[in-house]
C-alpha cells in the first residue's frame, strides 16, 4: 500500500522523467538530432567554439600556479 | 540534485534520459545554459544553425525557460565564491569550468555528461583533484 507521500514522490519522478510537454513533434525531432543524432558532433564543436571565443566563460591559456 | 551538461539537459526536456542516470532532480549550470542560449540566439552557420533556426517558437521557449520540475538552472550566486577559488587555484579556468566544478562539489561530488567530447581535459583534471566523479551517459 502506498502512502500519500510516496504517491507524491512518484508524481515528481514522473514529471522529471516525462520531459517538457510544451515541445512540438517538429521540435522534438530537431532536438533529438542535436543531442543523439547526426548533429551531435557539430553541437559539441559549437559549444566549444562559444567557450573559446569568450575569455570570461572559457578562460585563457593555461596558467597554473607553481 | 544532479548537475548535467547541455546534452543531458536537452534529453531531460525530451523525456529521453539514459536509464543509468540517477533518479534525482536535474540541473544545468547558468554558464552551460548561457552557452546553449548563445547558440540559440546567435547561430553560427552550418547544419546545426539551420536546424535551430527551424525550431518552432514553443520549443525555443522550452530551451529559454525550462520548467523547474523537469530541469533546474542552478542559481550561480551561492557558488560564485567557491568558483572563484577554484579558478584561482587551478589558473584561469574561465567561468564555465569553475562554476561546473563548484556545482559538482555542492551537489553530490558528481557531474553527468551526455557526450564525452563536452568534458574537456582541464575539467577532468580539476574534477579528479577535487574528488568529483565524472560520469558519461551517452
Amino acid at each position: 500500500m502506498s502512502t500519500a507521500g510516496q504517491d507524491l514522490l512518484e508524481e515528481f519522478r514522473r514529471q522529471r522523467r516525462s520531459g517538457d510537454p510544451r515541445l512540438t513533434p517538429e521540435g522534438r525531432e530537431i532536438l533529438t538530432r542535436i543531442v543523439m543524432g547526426d548533429l551531435a558532433d557539430e553541437f559539441a564543436d559549437s559549444l566549444a567554439e562559444i567557450s573559446a571565443s569568450d575569455p570570461l566563460l572559457g578562460g585563457g591559456p593555461e596558467d597554473r600556479p607553481d | 540534485m544532479i548537475v548535467v551538461d547541455e546534452y543531458l539537459a536537452i534529453r531531460s526536456l525530451l523525456g529521453m534520459l539514459p536509464d543509468v542516470l540517477p533518479d534525482e532532480q536535474l540541473a544545468i549550470t547558468s554558464s552551460a545554459h548561457w552557452r546553449l542560449l548563445q547558440r540559440l540566439h546567435a547561430p553560427s552557420g552550418g547544419q546545426l544553425s539551420q536546424a535551430l533556426a527551424a525550431l518552432p517558437t514553443p520549443d525555443r521557449e522550452v530551451l529559454r525557460f525550462p520548467r523547474r520540475e523537469v530541469l533546474e538552472v542552478v542559481d550561480p550566486r551561492p557558488l560564485l565564491d567557491e568558483a572563484a577559488q577554484i579558478a584561482a587555484r587551478f589558473g584561469n579556468t574561465g567561468l564555465l569550468i569553475a562554476e561546473t566544478a563548484a556545482a559538482g562539489l555542492a551537489h553530490g561530488r558528481q557531474l553527468w555528461f551526455g557526450n564525452p567530447r563536452n568534458i574537456g581535459t582541464r575539467l577532468r583534471e580539476i574534477a579528479d583533484d577535487l574528488n568529483i566523479a565524472i560520469h558519461v551517459a551517452a
